[in-house]
């Protein structure tokens, strides 16, 4: 018994090392073509090891471009956007799961609809709406928009609907808890992976937004990281080891914060359960 | 209650917000100008000598990254903040037809200094029409040369002094027969592609896919007879069939691509993408003529409220003296007859095998014919690019190519 | 779809009352949910109806709207490169969300398992791949497949196998394409099943392991039916997602989808036609047929999804 355990166990760690071999490989190149010139990344074959150019290229963007002020900008946006989205989407969900009411499975189907529409095509419209009411250079064109999305409520919706026990939320209404204690204390606690998800990856979506922070802000002072990131390309020929450095200096951030914020994916029940 | 806190640190976050995005007046009795350009589209030491020369001008640039062409449509359809002065990549053939968006620059007094610049160029940013209109003012310009490998050239019998490849290589037909001679002693290919052929052919005529009227006039003698240039390096087997990316830039380091037709902007990319070739590379005139690929215009919206102050800003970084300096500073190839003959652009270039290649591009600067895009250039040549590359990489019968090409172009032109 | 979304999960009985009293009884639920209609009706309506309208007129962006009538449709209908898309669309989904969804699911379900090692940092290590810049993915991609000097051609030239043209053939350069978005989001979805397996109580594997029940049997028999509201998820998301496929194709391939539009989608032929061609009435007319598709298309992967 020991020792088949062993080996699943050695077993599962091969599969999985597999999975990150070919998960890391692109990013790992990353990482070393921003270590490079550009001649030396546009190279047949590819340089695979890492260069001696990482300074010389980080200088290069740091002359070229305000990194910090993009970076700073970039978190506000994130950190509002994700405050904002995990209240106004969990709050969304959990009732479409959990309750029911006139007209909610029209609402729901409706909501699931609206994220059928391409997106694409209602760029210049959107810029219209923005325009009209003044926010054109603002960052509340970036947050408020994205708020309260189908794709959040649908996932916390769904999430509940396997996770969150009928019985238990008939006891806090039995405890005298109203509708949005329900919400507060009884299903936030057991949505915890389904929040850490949704709020890392709101966060990412936000970091990596390039097109409509690019049409809609003016003001160099509020470019977001990505605009900020795509003034590096230029228009004839592009230092490539530059670009790369930047580019892996924006991701590194994105990567420790999924590292740190990635341990609620323990649900709060296993938490109670198997202490670790 | 907990929840109420995260309210009002919700609520205090928003006013944050707002309230960053109000204040901005800073200038008292200064003018305030925008400017919309990208990265190296113009010098920015020069940009910051702006306010400098102008002390009642407070100049904000704005470097617009990506893509620069979508901000500024979605712009002037929202209808707001739009900058006073914008710069046009190659497409401004587009934007002739809405020229009620930009200042007319003849109104500003851009006659005056007509002179200085480069006619064909000049006559790219005018909107066709009885009164004349100018939405821009010209600045960088791409001419175009064969850039070919002295070594390859050597081996296979060719000259290699550039004005003797110049005298050899007129016409296509000669570049055609070189190229069998070139692909026999040597396995290498004479061009990248057919379809950069095609493009370099086209940037060669005068006549192109519209005349001034906008009719369409792409199957004429001229257009078919570039089409089957094109053709006959595929059937001969004169192509690499490499267009772009890093594939290309591994056959051109590699010596399988012996030469190719280009703009001068072509200069900078290739050092970064075939640095183990640097020395062995030469320009000289381009078969069939001089031609122009690329190049940019900077003009001032019809929207700003500083027409005439915008217009002497422009017009004072684009002097011939300031257009020099964004040449030796970011390698913008001159529009202004003053800079390109300057001394100062002709320099021996270690790349080129220590040939000052500058001669070659500003003789074809000044010949490149004066041409008409019309609206919809790009939609039309897509399509004929797109039939050569089936040509080219799945062996389509040409001749059926030319008639599906012609055919869509038939259909496209009956929706617009 | 009504059925399906008619679960068992009303914690409050419901008694015959008239409708009205009913909605202000449960005005609270309505406030709850109201965040999105409001903001959909002030952001969303106005883009929707105007490209409604749009795809009625012939517009350059910048020119007068001309109204054609129905003329954008009939065009759309008869137009190759539109069919030529939706046939592309449809290929790189099938052969792209199977082997992700698969694979996805078997990473999130090792993640899982009680007691393994270095689990945040397997975690981050597979999610890397959805922060990895596109610009260099597409680099990546380009000298993995390229034509000629590609490392996958490198690699069979050593043994004597001639360079393969990757993405110059219409069929391998959809596989390419594939593989891409696999590559990106296999990472993702597994994420998103690990946040759903935690909502399976560990007792139940215990108990069943107990019952001598193999981790094969486990999979199938308990995991794979709870965490089926979240694989519900995926599943559209991914429909969705895939229908939309845009970054992979324009990124590798250009704005004109590759040799012959072979690697060209629904979402990049629409941005083709609008933001290249200028064609915005069109796109408009490519739009709403792509919205129809994606509709059609997530409702029968939810039927199909509901009966396993």
């Amino acid at each position: 018994m020991v020792g088949k355990s062993w080996i699943s166990k050695g077993l599962t760690h091969l599969v999985l090392l597999i999975g990150v071999v070919i998960s890391v490989f692109p990013f790992y190149w990353l990482a070393v073509m921003s270590t490079n010139t550009t001649s030396q990344i546009l190279h047949f074959p590819p340089k695979l090891i890492f260069g001696n150019q990482l300074w010389i290229n980080l200088k290069h963007v740091f002359a070229n471009i305000d990194f910090l002020q993009g970076f700073t900008n970039t978190l506000i946006v994130a950190v509002i956007s994700v405050v904002g989205t995990l209240f106004f989407c969990s709050l969304a969900g959990f009732t479409f799961a959990k309750f029911k009411f006139p007209g909610r499975n029209f609402l729901f189907v409706s909501l699931l609809i609206t994220m059928m529409i391409p997106s694409q095509i209602s760029f210049i419209p959107s810029f219209i709406v923005m325009a009209k009411i003044g926010w054109v250079n603002s960052y509340q064109s970036l947050i408020v928009p994205g708020l309260a999305n189908a794709f959040g409520i649908f996932w916390i919706r769904q999430y509940c609907d396997g996770s969150v026990p009928d019985e238990l939320l008939e006891a806090g209404r039995l405890d005298g808890c109203n509708q949005f204690r329900l919400y507060w204390n009884i299903a936030i606690p057991i949505l915890r992976p389904a929040l850490a998800f949704l709020g890392i990856f709101t966060f990412i979506g936000v970091y990596n937004d390039y097109l409509w922070p690019l049409v809609v802000i003016n003001n160099p002072d509020r470019f977001t990281l990505q605009v900020v990131l795509s003034q590096l390309n230029g228009i004839y020929n592009t230092d490539y080891g530059m670009v790369m450095a930047g580019t892996l200096l924006a991701t590194v951030p994105l990567i420790i914060i999924f590292f740190i914020f990635s341990r609620n994916f323990i649900s709060g029940i296993a938490d109670g359960a198997v202490k670790d | 209650m907990r929840y109420l806190r995260l309210f009002i640190v919700l609520a205090c976050l928003f006013s944050l917000v707002a309230c960053g995005s109000t204040s901005s007046s800073t200038g008292q009795h200064k003018t305030k100008l925008t400017l919309w350009y990208w990265n190296r589209s113009l010098s920015d030491d020069l940009i910051a000598q702006v306010e400098k020369k102008f002390p009642n001008i407070q100049l904000e640039p704005q470097k617009i990254g990506g893509d620069f062409r979508l901000k500024l449509q979605t712009t002037l359809v929202g209808g707001d903040g739009a900058p006073d002065i914008v710069m046009f990549n190659d497409w401004i053939a587009q934007y002739l037809p809405y020229k009620e968006y930009f200042a007319n620059l003849y109104d500003l007094g851009a006659a005056d200094i007509q002179k200085d610049y480069l006619d064909w160029k000049w006559n790219l940013a005018e909107a066709p029409g009885d009164k004349k209109d100018l939405i821009a003012l010209p600045v960088d310009t791409g001419p175009t040369a064969l850039f070919y490998r002295t070594d390859l050239f050597e081996k296979a019998g060719l000259p290699t002094d550039p004005d003797q490849v110049s005298s050899q290589l007129k016409t296509w037909e000669d570049y055609i027969a070189a190229g069998e001679q070139l692909k026999e002693k040597t396995g290498a290919y004479m061009v990248d592609s057919i379809v950069n052929v095609y493009n370099q052919e086209l940037g060669q005529l005068p006549k192109k896919y519209f005349d001034k009227n906008e009719n369409y006039i792409g199957d004429s003698p001229e257009i078919k007879k570039a089409w089957d240039i094109a053709v006959e390096f595929n059937k001969r087997g004169l192509s690499a069939k490499i267009d772009s990316g890093t594939d290309w830039n591994a056959a051109v380091n590699n010596g399988k691509i012996a030469s190719f037709v280009n703009a001068v902007w072509e200069k900078q990319i290739m050092q970064d993408a075939a640095p183990d070739t640097k020395g062995k590379w030469h320009v000289a005139s381009a078969p069939g003529g001089a031609g122009n690929v690329g190049g940019s215009f900077i003009g001032v919206m019809a929207s700003s409220k500083h027409q005439k102050e915008a217009y002497e800003v422009i017009k004072w970084l684009m002097s011939p003296d300031n257009q020099l300096k964004n040449y030796l500073d970011v390698n913008l190839f001159p529009s202004a007859v003053g800079a390109l003959e300057s001394d100062k652009m002709k320099q021996k270039e270690d790349f080129y095998g220590g040939q000052d290649t500058s001669t070659v591009f500003e003789e074809s600067a000044k010949e490149v014919p004066k041409t008409y895009f019309g609206e919809h250039y790009v939609t039309i040549n897509s399509i004929f690019q797109d039939e050569l590359k089936l040509v080219e990489r799945s062996g389509k019968n040409p001749d059926k190519a030319w008639k599906d090409a012609q055919a869509q172009v038939k259909r496209e032109l009956t929706r617009f | 779809m009504k059925e399906a979304l008619g679960t068992n999960t009303n914690v409050l009985p419901v008694k015959k009352r008239s409708l009205w009293s009913e909605i202000w009884k449960n005005r609270v639920s309505y406030l709850f949910i109201s965040p999105f209609y409001i903001l959909f009706l002030i952001f969303g309506l106005f883009p929707i109806l105007f490209s409604l309208y749009l795809a009625f007129h012939s517009w350059t962006g910048l020119g007068e709207m001309k109204f054609v009538g129905l003329a954008q449709f009939k065009y759309l209908l008869t137009e190759p490169d539109f069919w030529h898309s939706v046939g592309n669309t449809f290929a790189i989904w099938f052969i792209s969300t199977i082997p992700m969804l698969f694979f996805a699911l078997v990473i999130a379900f090792l993640l899982n398992l009680p007691l393994l090692k270095f689990r945040g940092i397997y975690r981050t290590l597979f999610f890397v791949t959805n922060v990895t810049s596109i610009v260099a993915v597409a680099i990546i991609f380009q000298s993995i497949f390229n034509n000629n000097y590609g490392l996958v051609n490198y690699f069979l030239s050593l043994f004597g196998v001639d360079p393969v043209k990757w993405l110059d053939n219409s069929v391998l350069v959809k596989f390419v394409l594939a593989s891409m978005v696999v590559w990106r989001f296999t990472g993702y979805n597994a994420i998103i099943y690990l946040a759903g397996l935690q909502s399976i109580p560990q007792t139940l594997y215990e108990a069943a392991t107990i019952d001598g029940a193999n981790r094969r049997q486990t999979f199938f028999h308990i995991t794979i039916p709870l965490l089926r509201p979240v694989i519900l998820f995926t599943v559209i998301m991914t429909t969705i997602g895939s229908m939309q496929l845009f970054t992979e194709p324009q990124v590798l391939l250009g704005d004109s989808g590759g040799v012959g539009g072979a690697g060209m989608t629904l979402s990049l032929y629409m941005y083709n036609q609008a933001f290249i061609q200028s064609q915005f009435g069109y796109a408009s007319a490519v739009s709403w047929a792509l919205f129809i598709i994606i509709g059609l298309f997530s409702l029968i992967n939810w039927k199909f999804v509901q009966r396993f």
